[in-house]
């Protein structure tokens, strides 16, 4: 095991002091800081599989993931069978039409519906926010796919136990996976929505015998990218307070 | 002053109004698109469409851009541009977003 992570250190890179390094850092990215700002979710895949290895890569990247109390309260499960990952898809996808059915009140003759569908985006105002809103309607048409035809879907589950708050465990984990992904010429996606899947029926917790502690964090789609879907973009800047030397600025 | 008054904490806007919801917006550069398709087959809010070998934004009350410039970035000739960024009212009052800016070094201090 030891030689195996010794022969895995790559050379010591040529010496650089400090002050040079700083000055490289002002006229490039470094090679990680590529990798996460042309990170785009991917959703445009080869049908071509992704090699195992470079699967079990990914998944070593979020295994040495920061957790709170280093609690690691995650489950990744590798789903790699197409019809695994179409059968939740169509669950899915019928999970999302009955949502519409009950909430949509943009269809024509359903203004009636509003109040009522409203009340009810106000109490679950994350899962019905105006963008998963639009995206029920989406999916629902098979409009926007969920998987998009990657082959290789990694669930990530959290131990409800973890410490403070596993869910943001399960996302740093995830995060980690994704850009490992990245680096290596693949695509992902983030895909939250499987969550009906594992919530609001039970056919696949049982199918992939997910039970207690387990709950469903969220899922990564990853296979390789149809067209070069990453680069960098333009994007809000947010402001951000500054406190130093006694007074406070706002960098934007 | 609070950023949100009593009422802005409870209703949530409506979905189709226009003057609640302002959704994303690109442009496209005609004379550079070479009409491959790819920014229609990225787009996740189905919010493109081909129409004689061109890219187009859903008009106004179809447009659902959340601004994602997942279009920008796919474009193999650079012809997609972010034009605005979504903006939303009351309980999804879009705060602290400022302009679009692709990545900084910050190194100009």
């Amino acid at each position: 095991m030891t030689q195996t992570a010794k022969a895995a250190i790559p050379e010591k890179p040529v010496r650089m002091t400090q002050a040079e390094k700083i000055e490289r850092l002002k006229t490039q990215w470094t090679e990680t800081e590529r990798v996460i700002l042309r990170r785009r979710s991917v959703r445009l895949y080869k049908k071509a599989q992704v090699p195992e290895f470079m699967v079990k890569r990914i998944l070593e990247a979020g295994r040495f993931a920061p957790s709170a109390g280093n609690c690691q309260p995650w489950k990744f499960v590798v789903v790699r069978e197409p019809e695994i990952i179409d059968g939740i898809t169509e669950t899915v996808i019928g999970i999302c039409k009955t949502f519409r059915a009950v909430l949509d009140y943009r269809r024509p003759g359903f203004s009636w519906l509003r109040p009522l569908a409203k009340a009810f985006i106000r109490l679950r105002h994350s899962d019905l926010h105006p963008v998963p809103f639009g995206a029920i309607n989406l999916i629902a048409d098979r409009r926007l796919g969920l998987y998009h035809g990657a082959p290789t879907v990694v669930f990530i589950f959290k131990d409800v136990r973890g410490v403070s708050s596993p869910e943001l465990d399960c996302g740093i984990a995830g995060q980690n996976m994704v850009l490992a992904a990245h680096s290596m010429g693949l695509g992902t996606c983030w895909v939250g929505f499987a969550k009906l899947a594992f919530e609001r029926t039970d056919e696949w917790r049982k199918r992939l015998n997910i039970e207690y502690p387990y709950k469903f964090g969220s899922s990564l789609a990853i296979g390789w990218p149809r067209g070069r879907p990453d680069g960098m973009i333009e994007r809000q800047t947010h402001p951000v307070d500054w406190y130093e030397n006694g007074r406070k600025t706002v960098y934007c | 002053m609070a950023r949100f008054s009593v009422l802005e904490k409870i209703l949530v806007p409506t979905y189709d109004d226009p003057n609640e919801m302002t959704p994303g917006q690109v442009a496209f550069d005609y004379e550079k698109c070479g009409g491959c398709s790819l920014c229609v087959q990225a787009c996740p809010a189905d919010t493109l469409l081909f129409e004689d070998k061109k890219p187009y934004l859903k008009p106004p009350g179809k447009n659902e851009c959340m601004a994602c410039a997942d279009c920008v970035a796919i474009c193999p000739e650079g012809a997609i541009r972010l034009t605005r960024g979504y903006r939303f009212t009351k309980y999804f009052k879009t705060i602290d977003h400022g302009e679009l800016r692709g990545p900084r070094l910050c190194a100009d201090e």
